[in-house]
């Protein structure tokens, strides 16, 4: 195995050959016993990306793609005090690390014997790709004046933006690097380079003494003037974990904007990412696997992948357009490169092809085979957090995507996150988010869209669902491996001794996983949920951590409970009373116990009394006035008594 | 704008406020729609429908007793195998007052042919008390919810948007639909989220209480000891769902109602919640049903019900049709949304409030 299985040369241009690896310093570390070998640079899973690890397992009887969004956690072999999260971890020269996960564990067989590109984790049990630092509680970390949660453009402009006004900043970026995502989005007129933009604003949050960075620091949780981060501290060797509890007066939540999964069968196949994925890996490892490759898009800056990588040595079969007219710079761009392009075709299933290949049928012709597919569902604000501080969002049917609305105390969005998909757009609502949390008024958020009709809005890619394809279709791309719910299949003879077997969830109001962002979209675009709900399911379904959980409000009933409960008034007449029975001492009668006045009597409505309860040796009752001979009936028995005081 | 004149119209989402609708168009002959969503197959559920219920009222016993075969019948018609299961929910208590609660409950329902049998310690925790209760029925809404919309579709009752609504005099409605009118002559609100939003204040019966309630989702590995808990002291419902995982149901603000199931549940750490919705609720201040309007030509109320609501929807929508026997027809004028204080008391047990004296 070698450390540039899936890398392109170091020669390749445009910045796709791995700003942050440095290729002249290998390191070997193992996983599961496992040699992986990588760069200086690389993550855990950049490393086992990079040597054509590609597959996490197996789920749902499919094998299931090891990605960025969906990848184990793992920790050290011999001391399992830390579980890290491999692909904000950076690689270290001779770590022994262990993979975390529930269900089955790969036996000594095979792990010796595993094929080369997968971990080999049966991913069947719900949960199965377990975040273990969600279950911990946060110990108390600085108070600071303001948290911008995401170091991308917008996130450090907020950070300035605070600084300057005299806040002490607290920027927190779950990646090893600040910069964010947008790369790929290219530039508009007139702008700098994205490269170019970030380089300055990094360089002018060093200068700055007010303005804290933390890498690898993951939100996520929110709550009143309170962050939940996981944290690690790549400095320290080995490198260690904790789970801090922020506090500020001021949070900035500037988490962009992800890419949502086309629904379709097969389609978390090992092989397959997303559009800002592939780009990722490649700008910041220099990983593009296999030679052919398709692009499956609804959204316009995938086309600009394609553009990049040409020359790259990756051969671009073809882009399919699951809109049917769609207009765009990147779509002009990429015919001029003399790209096919086939506008209206959704891939109906993905299949795994011979020889780790990907088999990509099409609604005409012969099905595609390729080393290498790009699906591209267009992009959506990450509103998790937002939803998680209580935000509320409703779907925007002209731009399908769930959007924000309304406010929330000492929050604010930014960025890609509140929908501002331009870098200018970005950077002024980084700016105006600072000016509205301090009451001011500013010069507001310039975010100069071009118009719908030169660069057609996103839509969300879906198949029809079939109850015979043959690999698994998800909702999203995130680890709680969300099935498209299906109809309940009739039972086979053949459960009798395989048991019923794992099936998708029928309805999502049961699923026992959170509904993702990405999720819900998909649950519109499929018909699931309707646009009107979106926001509100989306907010129901987000996984909460309770950050300040308050003593149990729940009503607790006195210790002692009323003479007679209010639920008997008036059941044996208005002159019913409290009396002391005389019966049979080996008799405790319960409370509830009906009684009668007669030995036949089984009718509740014909009861003229009932037992209260017995305490201090004595068996309290109501009784109606008129009672006179007195039977109790207590576990079927007819017990008499007669009423003592 | 055209008009459309119809006798009811019935707000509501629930199963109970469809079936209502459905039996008044197919039974009674009268014309109705529905106004609102169908929510059961998104919406995470914040109430459960179950035969069996804390009820220490021998007339509500004896009137479900009777009608429980009738509305099954009818559920099992409408929703096919899929919608109606059978099971064995737990009752249990740990508190004093819930303790003799649950005594009441378990001699009135073993008097109504109810298999009631305790639950060991072992099973269910030391200092609990707790009943298993044998073959009680429960509505799968999530399978039961499309069979409804077509039943009533069938039926020739319209589901209307609740957007445009416009209250008139003696109980009528008037709804817009579109281009359309449609006049009701009565309307009927169902769920809570339905009176909340409709019901005008002039028209809020004395004994209707709001409270803070919960519903959270969890990922939850672990099993519960029934299919179906309920905790009488709090009133918090524990759901065991299929697909893995549990829903919880209660009263509380989310957090406290967070906290509350992580101890009630006794999870190590941090509770796994997968979903979470904390909503206002109503309840009545004596635990009975409020039935029928407030005032004299008000809007019709069918609130209080519990989880045994829509097993009394056949007599119900008796009721309402003026079509119920004297008995029924008792029980429900005995529990009129109008009451107040007067007449004999009809008070039922009261999760999480605090118990009163009579």
């Amino acid at each position: 195995m070698r450390p540039d299985t899936n890398r392109l040369p170091a020669t390749t241009g445009k910045g796709l050959a791995g700003a942050y690896i440095e290729r002249d310093r290998p390191i070997r570390f193992t996983i599961n016993g496992r040699v992986i070998p990588g760069f200086r640079g690389d993550t855990i899973l950049s490393a086992l990306l990079a040597s054509g690890v590609d597959t996490m397992g197996t789920h749902s009887g499919s094998p299931i793609g090891l990605r960025e969004s969906a990848a184990p956690a793992i920790t050290y072999a011999h001391a399992p005090t830390h579980a890290l999260p491999m692909e904000r971890t950076p690689a270290r020269d001779g770590v022994e690390y262990r993979i975390l996960a529930n269900g089955p564990s790969p036996g000594l067989f095979s792990r010796l014997f595993q094929p080369g590109r997968t971990l080999g984790l049966t991913l069947n049990a719900n949960g199965s790709l377990v975040r273990p630092w969600r279950a911990i509680k946060g110990e108390r970390g600085a108070s600071t004046d303001l948290v911008v949660i995401g170091g991308g453009v917008a996130g450090m402009a907020a950070a300035l933006a605070g600084a300057r006004a005299g806040l002490q900043v607290t920027l927190l970026e779950a990646s090893p690097h600040v910069g964010g995502h947008s790369g790929l989005f290219g530039t508009q007129d007139g702008e700098n380079t994205p490269q170019e933009n970030i380089a300055a604003l990094v360089s002018e949050i060093i200068a700055s003494n007010a303005i804290t960075v933390l890498t690898h620091a993951e939100v996520f949780a929110i709550g009143e003037n309170l962050v939940r981060v996981h944290q690690l501290d790549t400095e320290a060797e080995p490198v260690t974990s904790r789970v801090v509890d922020f506090s500020a007066r001021h949070i900035v939540i500037a988490t962009g904007a992800f890419e949502r999964l086309p629904v379709l069968s097969g389609n978390r196949l090992p092989g397959i990412a997303g559009a800002q994925e592939a780009f990722e890996l490649a700008y910041r490892y220099g990983i593009w696997p296999g030679h052919s490759w398709m692009l499956a898009t609804s959204g316009n800056p995938a086309y600009r992948l394609a553009t990049l990588l040409d020359g790259s040595g990756a051969t671009l079969d073809r882009i399919l357009e699951g809109r049917d007219h769609a207009n765009s710079r990147y779509i002009e761009f990429c015919k001029a490169y003399g790209i096919r392009q086939f506008p209206g075709t959704v891939p109906t299933a993905i299949t795994p092809g011979q020889h780790g290949r990907l088999s990509v049928a099409l609604p005409h012709g012969e099905p595609v085979v390729v080393d290498r597919l790009v699906l591209s569902g267009g992009w959506q604000p990450d509103l998790t957090l937002w939803h998680l501080s209580g935000g509320e969002s409703r779907w925007n049917p002209k731009r399908q995507r769930l959007e924000p609305i309304g406010t929330v105390p000492g929050v604010v969005l930014a960025g890609s996150a509140a929908g501002h998909f331009t870098r200018r757009g970005c950077l002024t609502s980084g700016l105006d988010a600072v000016d509205r949390l301090l009451g001011r008024s500013g010069p507001g958020v310039d975010d100069p869209v071009i118009d719908a009709y030169y660069e057609t809005p996103d839509r969300q890619m879906s198949a029809e669902a079939s109850g015979d394809a043959a690999a698994p279709t998800y909702l999203d791309a995130d680890d709680a491996l969300m099935l498209r719910p299906a109809a309940p299949q009739p039972r086979h003879w053949t459960q009798i001794f395989r048991g019923p077997g794992k099936t998708p969830v029928r309805v999502l109001s049961e699923a026992p996983q959170p509904l993702s962002i990405g999720a819900i979209c998909a649950g519109v675009g499929i018909g699931l949920i309707p646009e009107e709900s979106a926001g509100i399911v989306a907010q129901e379904r987000v996984a909460l951590v309770p950050l300040h959980p308050a003593s149990s409000a729940q009503a607790v009933t006195p210790a002692e409970p009323p003479p007679v409960p209010a639920y008997l008034a008036d059941r044996f007449g208005p002159h019913a009373a409290l009396v002391v029975l005389r019966h049979d001492p080996a008799w405790q009668l319960g409370a509830g116990a009906l009684i009668f006045e007669d030995e036949d009597a089984l009718d509740p409505r014909r009861a003229i009394g009932v037992v209260l309860r017995t305490r201090d040796g004595k068996t309290e009752a109501l009784l109606a006035a008129s009672a006179k001979k007195l039977v109790v009936r207590d576990l079927g028995q007819a017990i008499p008594a007669e009423i003592q005081s | 704008m055209s008009e459309t004149q119809v006798d009811f119209a019935v707000f509501g989402s629930s199963p109970l406020s469809g079936v209502i609708a459905g039996l008044l168009a197919s039974q009674h002959g009268r014309k109705v729609v529905t106004v609102g969503s169908a929510l059961a197959r998104y919406r995470l559920p914040r109430a459960i429908d179950l035969s069996v219920a804390p009820i220490t009222r021998p007339e509500t016993w004896a009137l479900l007793a009777a009608t429980v075969p009738e509305a099954s019948k009818l559920i099992a018609k409408i929703g096919g195998r899929g919608a109606l299961r059978r099971v064995d929910p737990i009752f249990f208590a740990d508190g004093p007052i819930g303790t003799e609660a649950l005594g009441h409950f378990s001699h009135m329902a073993s008097a109504y042919g109810i298999l009631v049998e305790p639950v060991p310690p072992s099973k269910i925790g030391e200092g609990r008390k707790a009943l298993r209760i044998g073959d009680a029925l429960t509505i799968n809404r999530p399978a039961f919810e499309p069979t409804l919309e077509a039943w009533l579709t069938r039926e020739g009752v319209k589901r209307l948007s609740d957007a445009a609504i416009f209250f008139g005099e003696a109980g009528s409605v008037e709804i817009g639909a579109g281009e359309n009118l449609v006049a009701a002559r009565h309307a009927v609100l169902v769920d809570d989220t339905t009176i909340l939003n409709h019901l005008p204040g002039w028209q809020w019966p004395s004994q209707l209480l709001r409270r803070q309630q919960a519903s959270i989702l969890t990922a939850s590995s672990q099993h519960l000891a029934g299919p179906i808990m309920l905790q009488l002291d709090s009133g918090t419902v524990l759901v065991q769902h299929e697909e893995g995982g549990m829903a919880a149901m209660g009263l509380g603000t989310l957090g406290a109602f967070s906290t509350a199931i992580a101890e009630l549940t006794a999870e190590s750490g941090q509770l796994q919640q997968v979903g979470q919705v904390g909503f206002e609720a109503l309840a009545s201040s004596d635990g009975a049903p409020l039935l029928g309007p407030v005032v004299p030509e008000g809007v019709q109320l069918l609130t209080g019900l519990g989880p045994t609501g829509i097993f009394l929807a056949p007599v119900l929508a008796r009721w309402l049709a003026g079509e119920a026997s004297a008995e029924e027809g008792a029980w429900c004028d005995a529990r009129r949304a109008d009451r107040g204080n007067s007449g004999a008391s009809v008070a039922e047990f009261t999760s999480g409030f605090e118990e009163r004296a009579a």
